[in-house]
């Protein structure tokens, strides 16, 4: 274990990346689960082979696919555009981060649609007919009405979701976003103990996703306090 | 942006045996990892807790860690013991193929085995006291009462779980080894035609995927075949 104690601050600030990403990615995940979900139960036909072929997309691929297409497709594009403007630019590519994170983002925002749609589904169309009857706008009806209550449906399999997000970001290392994996691969390289390093970032993932799983038991548990029985 | 689609054509070949890859690996550890699920459910739900304990902690274990972690530990770390290098496993632990098989069938038995407890605890009590009621044995009503009723009920988390455990070979790519995902990166490392070669990748992906819901859609249509009236 002495080889360890020279690498913790790299693993720690390794740790804070992966967080990051969490945090970036769940909030878009979110946001396209809500737009695919909403495309899906719309009456638009359009709106509706649009959300189809988005979630059939992003669950029929394998996620390293999507995250090297996403980095070396964007960096493509950028770089031929930017070179019309100025030709002596050799490279272009979006940061790591963000073509992780936006990536990863869109895998789980297919499978929030799928969960969304479901949830939506669920709530009560009496209480969605109520508030139109009562002259509540389209927007807040969403916001206020259906939102909260498809909220409670969908928390048990979101939780899930935001485990795989946590899961996934652990790929991002492979187009070179310096989180625990790649510290691990350094730290492997000095000092020739790769079970420790790995097994390290084993652990760390798995105190996180420990935490994740307990957060999501409190919010489910805060979600459905009005169906406690009283005590 | 224009597709060259004489890239596309050049490249089959080389996808193809990567498509070969990808499907040894899906099955063998499809079908190792489903038995090693049942072995982790036996345990499990066996009421022991010497032996559900440790089913327990390494379903956690493997459910809680990224698979890319896991076979890197396994393809990395492994050699780093003696006694590993000096084992009879050392010829499978020492190629990709091996070690990838290893890592995959190890996660998806954890996931499998939930799924299947899933299933299980789906089954009706009533059902079970029916079987003892007849005076069937342990071994008896576990075989030809709960267990067709589970798998029913198993299904369709474990077809989500098979597409999985086929985006999850891909990973395979980052220990050397050429699986469809492998080919199509050296094939763009040499042409640097990500969006040609990767988008048709994903395309067959997809065409599996489709195939394999397909398919599991029959196997449950023919498993529930008494329940519709």
């Amino acid at each position: 274990m002495a080889e360890l104690s020279g690498w913790l601050d790299d693993y720690f600030w390794g740790a804070m990346v992966v967080l990051k990403v969490f945090g970036v990615s769940l909030t878009m995940a979110v946001i396209f689960g809500l737009m695919g979900a909403s495309a899906k139960l719309s009456k638009n036909r359009i709106a509706n082979k649009i959300a189809n072929a988005y979630t059939i997309t992003f669950r029929g691929t394998p996620e390293i696919l999507v995250l090297l297409l996403f980095y070396y497709g964007s960096a493509i594009a950028l770089t031929k555009i930017v070179q019309i403007f100025f030709p002596q630019m050799p490279f272009v590519d979006i940061p790591p981060f963000w073509a992780g994170s936006l990536s990863i983002g869109l895998i789980v925002g297919s499978y929030a649609t799928e969960t969304f749609r479901g949830a939506f589904m669920g709530v009560d169309p009496g209480i969605v007919e109520a508030s139109r009857a009562l002259g509540i706008s389209n927007l807040h009806t969403f916001f206020y009405v259906r939102i909260p209550q498809m909220w409670r449906l969908a928390l048990p399999a979101f939780g899930n979701h935001m485990l795989s997000i946590m899961k996934d970001t652990a790929l991002i290392s492979i187009i070179g976003l310096e989180e625990i994996l790649f510290v691990a691969e350094m730290a492997t390289a000095v000092t020739l103990k790769p079970f420790t390093m790995y097994m390290i970032v084993a652990l760390i993932y798995l105190s996180i996703t420990t935490v994740i799983t307990m957060v999501v038991m409190l919010l489910e548990k805060h979600a459905n306090r009005h169906l406690e029985v009283a005590k | 942006m224009n597709l060259q689609i004489y890239l596309i054509l050049e490249s089959i070949p080389k996808m193809l045996t990567g498509l070969g890859v990808t499907l040894q690996l899906l099955f063998l550890s499809a079908v190792l990892g489903l038995s090693l699920g049942i072995f982790l459910l036996l345990m499990r739900i066996s009421g022991r807790w010497y032996l559900s304990l440790p089913a327990f902690i390494y379903i956690y274990f493997f459910r809680g860690t990224p698979i890319l972690v896991q076979i890197f530990v396994i393809y990395h770390g492994f050699p780093q013991f003696e006694f590993i290098r000096d084992s009879v496993f050392w010829p499978i632990l020492r190629e990709p193929f091996g070690c990838a098989t290893l890592a995959l069938t190890l996660n998806t038995g954890a996931y499998v085995s939930e799924i299947l407890r899933g299933g299980y605890l789906g089954v009706q009590r009533e059902l079970h006291e029916a079987g003892m009621a007849l005076g069937l044995s342990k071994l008896h009503r576990f075989v030809y009462v709960t267990t067709p009723i589970a798998v029913r009920i198993a299904i369709p988390a474990y077809s989500n779980d098979f597409i999985s455990l086929l985006k999850a070979t891909s990973l395979a790519s980052t220990i050397t080894l050429l699986d469809m995902t492998g080919a199509s990166r050296t094939i763009v490392a040499e042409t640097f035609a990500p969006y040609e070669i990767f988008i048709s990748a994903a395309i067959i992906y997809m065409v599996m995927t489709f195939f394999i819901q397909r398919g599991f859609g029959r196997f449950e249509k023919y498993m529930s075949r008494y329940v519709k009236p």
